[in-house]
């Protein structure tokens, strides 16, 4: 294990002291200095969770498909998405906006004297016990993304962003990361005000983070297999979300509204939206506007989505909303 | 024949006794390095002889900097995303007590007459200044931006805080708790260190490859010295204050500077981002903790080369060596009050061992 540690390090090591400091150097960005290895190694992860999303969940998704389909062209773009996501976009966001936003949150409320107290404060008994301490701050978290799904499908100018997410037909591996950057960045700021609510989630267990992501990425797969009726019940597994990625039909009108859950389910077990019926769906989103995205480039659904949201924010301030635009 | 009386027999059987047990009361205290682990929350306690980590322990989180109290009884930790303070025994490292409510301490600081406490938020944009008796706030400074390292000066009025965002090295008058003046010193300073002749200051330019030269009087930079691409931090030569080592964080390399001269005597490899380092107590050694390796490095001062490196945890930061002649290198200019020397010498191997001392009257 040490020895799987040091080479992580002595990667991380090279490219920090070959390329990133000295290009920070250069350019007189020297105030990023002391958080380029933790955006080196958030890159490293996207390397490794894409290696395995090819070498793995690939393979998984050949040999006993959920779905079949003719042909993956309309899964190609997600892979864009992957790649932006894991390899530039998401850090530079994380980075940008996350960090800047957490570090503006906490200087304004110091100054009302309102600092608010880490978990471990709270919970003296946790600080002795590094590994339990990173569990609770998951679950928490977890539980976080969980209510921060929740409001992207109740919001309706939200659900504008996020129906991005769900209007793919081709629901695959590589569908993970298929958001609308304002989508991230609303994440990112919504993160930020938890950070500031239960304190910053420590990261120093990256092979657990790195796990956690690629079950996420793994619960996309259009495989026709999950971990079992007792296992999927700890962990989210591609049955428990395909369920959620579900066209909505006459008969379900909200089976998209069910299995928020990003890595554990217990939460839609305990606020009641698990649904383990393990039937065989096909994905999208039956809103015509909505389902156009399906062929279009990254920009062009980029774009699209911008005119949704457009849309469903003049229509917020119509006497009479829509429940949900999807429906 | 003579006889002993019960006194006398009590004696010689304490001085056998004395004898025998004298060894282990001589014994040392441990040879300890301790290291914070920043992004882990934890200090790793490398044991100096075997050159291994022997213990890790939780400490609050994003631990950054340390330093002696100026009586050289406790070594304080700041953990500056739990906002608090941890107070350690400064020789065996073990946890004494904990203060809360010390925002972002990220960088701290004893005046050298021992009366303020000061602390330099670099997270949250502000100079804390704290009566050091009871560590009570008695004024919060915010300043733009990434308040980042500090010194005093030599006649106790001022302290320095350099700002690694906005370039400069603002001067905070301790008796009015207000800034007294402002000075742009180039990109990114860092380390800030006062100069014996209490005029001068030098200050590490992160983002340049030099060390600055303030004049106090002037209130503007003099003099640019080039030591190695990040030039951060300065740290001066136990009892030689005309020599002090400058940490290159681009370049790896730590710079041996000549503060009469004003320039770079010899240049010593440390890959990995040199950040902090300690000596040890016999001054032979340099330990700098190397960022992102997540490792120490022990470097050899007459030879300038590495001679181990020891795996703590992730982004070491601050360092200590504990130990009798420690010095408490973050203060600067060095503390009036205490010499951490003199407190951290150990117990000195008492004749009569500590069991036997209800025996003592009867010795007398």
């Amino acid at each position: 294990m040490q020895g799987l540690i040091d080479t992580w390090v002595d990667v991380q090591s090279w490219i920090l002291e070959t390329a990133v400091h000295p290009l920070l150097f250069r350019f007189g960005y020297m105030t990023f200095f002391e958080d380029a290895p933790f955006v080196v190694e958030t890159l490293m992860l996207g390397v490794v969770q894409i290696a395995v999303i090819l070498l793995v969940f690939r393979p998984l998704e050949r040999l006993a498909p959920a779905e079949h389909w003719p042909d993956r062209k309309l899964a190609r773009v997600d892979v864009v998405y992957t790649l932006l996501s894991k390899l530039g976009l998401l850090p530079f966001i994380v980075f940008v906006v996350l960090y800047p936003v957490n570090d503006w949150l906490q200087e304004s409320v110091r100054d009302y004297d309102l600092m608010l107290p880490t978990v471990e404060q709270v919970v003296p008994w946790l600080r002795d016990k590094p590994l339990l301490l990173f569990a609770t701050y998951f679950l928490l978290y977890d539980l976080a993304g969980y209510l921060l799904h929740r409001m992207q499908h109740a919001v309706p100018w939200w659900w504008a962003l996020h129906s991005l997410h769900h209007s793919q037909r081709q629901v695959t591996c590589w569908s993970d990361d298929r958001n609308h950057v304002l989508d991230d960045v609303l994440a990112s700021f919504y993160f930020a005000v938890v950070a500031l609510l239960i304190g910053v989630q420590p990261s120093q267990y990256v092979a657990l983070l790195l796990v956690s992501r690629l079950v996420e990425s793994f619960s996309h797969a259009n495989v026709r297999f999950g971990f079992g009726r007792v296992l999927d019940k700890l962990v989210v597994d591609p049955w428990f979300h395909r369920t959620h990625h579900a066209r909505a039909s006459a008969s379900k009108p909200h089976i998209h509204d069910s299995n928020f859950g990003a890595v554990l389910p217990v939460w839609d077990l305990l606020f009641g939206t698990a649904v383990y019926d393990y039937k065989r769906r096909p994905t999208g989103v039956d809103s015509r506007d909505a389902d156009a995205d399906n062929g279009k480039g990254w920009l062009g659904q980029q774009v699209a989505v911008l005119g949704r949201l457009g849309r469903a924010i003049i229509a917020s301030f119509r006497p009479r909303r829509l429940a949900h635009p999807a429906e | 024949m003579s006889s002993f009386s019960p006194r006398q027999c009590l004696a010689v059987v304490s001085v056998i006794l004395g004898a025998a047990l004298a060894v282990p009361a001589m014994a040392s205290p441990p040879q300890l390095a301790i290291v914070l682990n920043s992004d882990e929350g934890s200090l790793s306690i490398v044991d100096r002889q075997s050159m291994k980590e022997v213990d890790k322990r939780p400490i609050g989180r994003e631990p950054h900097h340390l330093m002696l109290t100026p009586d050289g009884k406790e070594l304080i930790i700041g953990s500056t995303a739990t906002n608090e303070l941890t107070f350690l025994d400064p020789v065996t490292g073990e946890m004494r007590r904990r203060l809360r409510n010390i925002l972002d301490p990220y960088q701290l600081g004893f005046s050298p007459d021992g009366k303020w406490f000061v602390t330099a938020a670099y997270r949250m944009n502000h100079v804390d200044i704290y009566e050091a008796g009871e560590f009570r706030l008695v004024k919060r400074l915010p300043l733009h931006s990434l308040p980042s390292h500090m010194a005093f000066t030599r006649d106790n009025k001022q302290v320095l805080v350099t700002m690694q965002g906005s370039n400069q090295l603002v001067a905070i008058d301790l008796a009015t708790q207000e800034v007294a003046w402002t000075a742009d010193v180039g990109e990114a300073p860092a380390g800030v260190y006062a100069m014996p002749d209490g005029r001068r200051v030098l200050i590490g330019l992160t983002g340049e490859d030099a060390v600055a030269v303030l004049d106090l009087e002037q209130k503007r930079v003099i003099k640019w010295v080039v030591t190695g691409r990040g030039a951060h931090n300065i740290f001066r030569m136990p009892g030689d204050e005309t020599r002090v080592l400058v940490t290159n964080r681009v370049d790896g390399s730590i710079s041996l500077f000549d503060t009469t001269k004003l320039e770079v005597i010899d240049t010593i490899r440390a890959p990995g981002g040199p950040d902090d380092l300690d000596f040890t107590p016999d001054g032979k050694q340099i330990w700098v903790t190397q960022r992102w390796r997540r490792r120490v490095m022990a470097i050899d001062l007459a030879t300038r080369q590495i001679v181990a490196t020891v795996n703590v945890g992730r982004s070491p930061h601050g360092i200590y060596i504990n130990g009798p002649g420690t010095v408490s290198r973050s203060m600067s200019p060095p503390p009036e009050a205490a010499d951490p020397r003199t407190a951290q010498t150990p117990p000195k191997a008492s004749f009569l061992p500590q069991i036997l001392a209800p025996l003592a009257p009867l010795l007398r």
